[in-house]
């Protein structure tokens, strides 16, 4: 009969029940091997078998332990007789789990603790049930755990930080430009008196650059918003037609002031799209803004369909111009934030160069997206496609 | 008849802005620099609209309103917030608060007055004096030298 314990020369050893352990040197090799420290316990609580892991890890000799209740290698606290519960190293009703319930710790031998996780379960032997015990030690886990949720915490904390950021800088960027904006509306109202033609001109410019200023903190917002996840899509059903003559009716004022014919193409019969409605508008209103801004003759269409793919029904909705168009070398970087593609004349475009970076960025955020046709210098299409009803 | 507005705005050029539009229309402004003063001139003057910052010393947009709604003899004046919180739901917090309207700062000069006489009954609004502001013809009607 070999014993899993080694007990050579170890008074201590005499008389405890370790000879009784019918094993294998492989038995016991495995569990030298195990990366936990290994403790083998019997019914009354002494100790049986440790492995070199258990030696490293609670700083005894393996002989000072055969033999030794197991108390020894846990705080007063968890002991059975004062915790007011069984012994946590000897409950063995079954394989235990991992217990998170409560916090368990072991006891050096220099009295020191450490953080442990204890697995426990009953080994059928001739003297009877003996139980197994797996010690880890979790003095890192715990770490990462902690450390884990401090940066949560600080991530929290920085991105509420930024909230107040924003909100503080955009109050901070209006409160100027409500006096420059104001008092050159006041003076091109002429209510402090009559401007000469080069005093409105230059007043016009301040009032046009002030006002570009504004659209800009206001892209710059709306993309934070949106990158930061704080834009959430409240798709409702809606009829596109009535949607998409919203669009023009607001830029119709500025297509006629260029000139320009606005035309809306809309199929008979109501199409029906269940999606966020204020981001669809927003899209089409940008998007017919850049038509017009783009376009000094001929006209803008805004045209409307539907169609079939992959068994999803979806609607298209197209802003075509007659402007300067795209070169294709353009076309993949007109979605790039502050890229602006320039026409041959390269005249210093209006807009902030937001514009349709943040377009697509709603029309993914609403499960669609924008592409584009477009032939240079005979004018542009500009495409949003999307699924009729919103997954999810 | 002109209307008797109550401004209560800390930003100086935010205040001279309105004042002047205000006036510019034959309005009588009252100012108040900070909300407690607000509220207080309110008391006494009982004018026929307050026009509200919402970022004030000593007592914020919000208090003033809270004050405001409390008190009858003020509870019936309709009160308006023109405030540089211009993020989604500053307006609707603001009219849940209590506020009658909202207008965000930058103000556009050409439509402010004609947006605020919505709260003021017929009599005491500017067109009654022949003019309509909202139309773009008449906002660029040449006015008498602001004193």
């Amino acid at each position: 009969m070999s014993s899993l314990i080694e007990s050579d020369n170890n008074p201590m050893t005499t008389g405890c029940p370790s000879g009784a352990i019918t094993g294998t040197e492989s038995f016991r090799e495995l569990l030298e091997t195990a990366p936990d420290a290994i403790v083998i316990v019997d019914r009354g609580g002494r100790i049986a078998f440790v492995n070199s892991q258990t030696e490293k890890l609670f700083g005894y000799d393996r002989s000072e332990l055969l033999g030794r209740n197991v108390d020894i290698l846990m705080p007063d606290r968890f002991r059975g007789e004062q915790a007011g519960r069984s012994n946590p190293f000897l409950d063995e009703s079954g394989v235990r789990p991992i217990d998170a319930a409560f916090d368990l710790h072991g006891l050096r031998r220099d009295g020191s603790e450490f953080p442990a996780d204890i697995g426990l379960s009953a080994l059928e032997s001739e003297n009877g049930i003996l139980v197994i015990a797996s010690i880890r030690d979790i003095t890192e886990r715990k770490h990462f755990d902690e450390s884990l949720r401090e940066k949560i915490l600080e991530l929290e904390r920085a991105n509420l930080a930024k909230d107040h950021f924003l909100a503080g800088m955009s109050h901070e960027l209006r409160t100027p430009l409500n006096a420059i904006i104001g008092f050159t509306g006041t003076m091109l109202m002429r209510l402090p008196g009559p401007l000469t033609a080069a005093q409105e001109k230059q007043l016009r410019i301040i009032q046009t650059s002030a006002k570009h200023l504004l659209s800009l903190i206001n892209d710059l917002l709306d993309l934070a918003k949106i990158e930061s996840g704080k834009v959430k899509s409240n798709p409702e059903p809606f009829v596109c037609q009535e949607a998409i003559r919203e669009v023009a009716e607001t830029l119709r004022p500025m297509a006629e002031q260029k000139g320009l014919g606005l035309d809306i193409e809309l199929p008979r019969d109501d199409i029906v799209i269940e999606t966020d409605r204020r981001a669809f508008v927003q899209i089409l209103i940008n998007l017919a803004n850049n038509a017009v801004k783009f376009t000094s003759q001929g006209k803008i269409s805004i045209e409307l369909s539907r169609r079939h793919e992959n068994g999803n029904t979806m609607v298209d909705v197209s802003v075509l111009d007659t402007g300067i168009g795209i070169k294709p070398e353009d076309q993949a970087k007109l979605f790039r934030a502050f890229t602006q593609v320039n026409a041959a004349a390269n005249r210093p475009s209006e807009g902030t160069g937001l514009g349709l970076y943040l377009c697509q960025k709603l029309a993914s955020l609403i499960g669609g997206h924008i592409d584009v046709r477009s032939e240079f210098g005979a004018g542009s299409t500009f495409t949003l496609s999307l699924p009729s009803k919103t997954s999810g | 008849m002109p209307a008797r507005i109550l401004l209560i705005e800390d930003n100086p050029d935010s205040m001279d802005l309105m004042a002047y539009l205000l006036e510019a229309y034959g309005h009588v402004t009252l100012a108040a620099r900070d909300g407690e003063a607000g509220v207080e001139i309110a008391r006494r003057e009982l004018p026929d609209l307050i026009i509200c910052d919402i970022q004030l010393p000593k007592l914020d947009g919000y208090g003033v309103i809270r004050e405001l709604r409390r008190r009858t003899d003020l509870r019936n004046i309709p009160v308006v917030a023109v405030t540089a919180f211009a993020m989604a739901g500053d307006c609707d917090a603001l009219l849940a608060a209590g506020f009658d309207g909202y207008l965000s700062k930058p103000i556009e000069p050409e439509s402010f007055v004609g947006q605020l006489e919505r709260f003021l009954p017929n009599y005491l609004r500017s067109n009654s004096l022949g003019f309509d502001f909202d139309r773009p013809e008449d906002a660029q009607h040449e006015r008498p030298e602001h004193s």
